[in-house]
């Protein structure tokens, strides 16, 4: 089991067992910042799956591809992201989804605070499974969950570098 | 992602029986308690904010309505249930949560009571 998976883990079976009340919150709390801190967080390996994940700090953020005749469908879990904070690109026969989640909060007066949740930047790129028209690509955000869907082409055409607007 | 963990994915989503912990952060203040957690692709009709004695249960299903006819070339997130249960201590004000929902984002307030909040006394000369 690599770091992440033993990451992701430990995230469910500290959670659920948590039933002790805040006291207990706040005993954990102190090992979440630290798993979570970025320093702390080891490399994730290179991946051959097509499917990388390029930021160490997104772990938990999902992704899906599905298409039919005539499109490609991606479908990423980003969740509390302002749509103006994404870039999206397709270079060659990869959509290239960069985005960053900024922390509203400045500074904590409180007693305590626990951070599960990745802040900053993150970047993934997804092989696509056909050539697609990327200026022909639509973009949307709802839920948290960002789809973009991408017309495919005959493969014959030759693959182009677009940006794409999220909307 | 190893294999490892792509295997227990996939008997997690056979199964149908274990959901998603969702990420939180949460934090305090003097006047109470404020959590957010990650909830991507559930929207407001399929979210339950539970109160059972001390007990706070969030649970969300996730409805991302992509046609059914269309094939997975790839697929990570298969599990379509959200899940979390927290305990509230006695100094929280269960009956004045607020919720929101935006993004995939669900923040909760959970005021303190006011017996639990903090107060300055006067000290007189």
């Amino acid at each position: 089991m690599n770091a992440i998976a033993a990451w992701k883990q430990g995230l469910s079976e500290g959670w659920k067992s948590l039933a002790e009340g805040w006291d207990h919150v706040r005993q954990r709390a102190g090992a979440a910042m630290t798993r979570y801190s970025r320093d702390r967080i080891p490399e994730v390996p290179p991946l051959d799956d097509g499917f990388p994940l390029s930021s160490p700090h997104w772990g938990l953020l999902a992704g899906e591809v599905f298409e039919d005749r005539g499109r490609i469908v991606v479908r990423l879990e980003a969740p509390g992201i302002d749509v103006e904070d994404f870039d999206l690109q397709v270079e060659g026969g990869t959509l290239r989804v960069r985005g960053e989640k900024r922390s509203v909060r400045e500074s904590g007066e409180g007693a305590w605070r626990m951070t599960e949740r990745a802040y900053g930047t993150f970047e993934r790129s997804i092989r696509l499974p056909a050539p697609v028209r990327a200026e022909k690509a639509t973009a949307s955000y709802r839920q948290g969950v960002l789809r973009i869907e991408l017309p495919k082409v005959n493969a014959a055409e030759p693959p182009r570098r677009v940006k794409v607007k999220v909307g | 992602m190893d294999m490892t963990q792509k295997g227990l994915d996939r008997e997690a989503t056979q199964a149908q029986a274990t959901p998603l912990v969702p990420a939180v952060d949460i934090w305090e203040d003097a006047q109470g308690i404020t959590l957010e957690a990650d909830m991507p692709g559930v929207a407001k009709d399929n979210l339950s904010i539970g109160i059972d004695g001390d007990t706070l249960t969030l649970e969300g299903t996730v409805a991302l309505g992509e046609p059914a006819k269309m094939q997975d070339v790839y697929a990570e997130v298969r599990v379509a249930q959200y899940r979390r249960s927290f305990t509230l201590s006695r100094d929280l004000d269960r009956d004045r949560i607020e919720a929101h929902l935006a993004n995939g984002v669900l923040t909760l307030r959970i005021p303190k009571t006011e017996a639990a909040k903090p107060r300055r006394i006067e000290v007189k000369a």
